[in-house]
């Protein structure tokens, strides 16, 4: 089972990547939620609970990044 | 009498002939160029998605789809033009743009605050705008006041500000 990592944009929503939750290297994947979290301010949210998770494990299979909200 | 009869046999005759051809001109199936032509009255014709606007009706859906999950996941309900998010004592009313915080659901004299609120990406589908509202006011409510007061700076879901230098 495929477990991807997406995140709402213009374009409506887009997967950032995709990986096999039972092979992957998780440090590898949160090192590439980390990093796109320092680059946009997206942080990850389990779409499964609709809680922010500070850490993604093999069992969250859909993961949104949520990006920062401005006050107006 | 009998003569008469014979008389109106043509005109009965015309008549008939006229109804029933008119009749299949209406009524058949397929008609050469005509039946070629994409109708604008055809029901099927005007919902396929790719026919009017493109990928951003597709796009428009699929980001319904997400909001009605993020709903469920939150437990707010939609009236109207409103999503109403529920967080402890506190009732949270997310427009487009907009975000309503009743204070004190339980006290009539409950006093009402507004704000609005801007995602990092401007053309987003509204209906994830109002998603990932609901999602960051469910996990941290507190952001409402970060919003409505340092209006000016962005906000990470945690709380933190978030600088494009970070």
């Amino acid at each position: 089972m495929t477990a991807r990592i997406l995140t709402f944009s213009s374009h409506g929503d887009t997967t950032l990547f995709e990986y096999d939750p039972a092979t992957a290297d998780m440090d590898e994947v949160n090192r590439m939620i980390a990093e796109y979290e320092a680059k946009t301010g997206a942080q990850p949210f389990d779409m499964a609970t609709g809680d922010r998770i500070s850490k993604v494990t093999k069992e969250q299979h859909e993961v949104l990044m949520v990006h920062p909200i401005a006050g107006g | 009498m009998e003569s008469e009869g014979l008389f109106l046999l043509p005109f009965l005759a015309l008549t008939l002939w006229r109804f029933v051809f008119t009749g299949m001109e209406w009524g058949w199936p397929v008609g050469g160029i005509d039946a070629l032509r994409p109708r604008q009255n055809d029901l099927l014709w005007q919902r396929l998605p790719v026919d009017r606007s493109g990928l951003a009706v597709v796009a428009d859906q699929r980001a319904q789809n997400y909001l009605r999950r993020i709903v469920a996941l939150t437990g707010a309900t939609h009236k109207g033009n409103c999503w109403f998010l529920d967080v402890d004592k506190t009732q949270f009313c997310v427009r487009s743009g907009h975000v309503t915080r009743l204070r004190d659901v339980t006290d009539p004299r409950r006093a009402c605050e507004e704000t609005c609120f801007y995602p990092a990406y401007k053309d987003m589908p509204k209906a994830e705008q109002i998603a990932t509202a609901l999602l960051q006011l469910k996990n941290n409510p507190a952001l409402f006041d970060r919003w409505a007061v340092e209006r000016s700076l962005a906000f990470k879901a945690d709380g933190q500000v978030f600088t494009r230098t970070q």
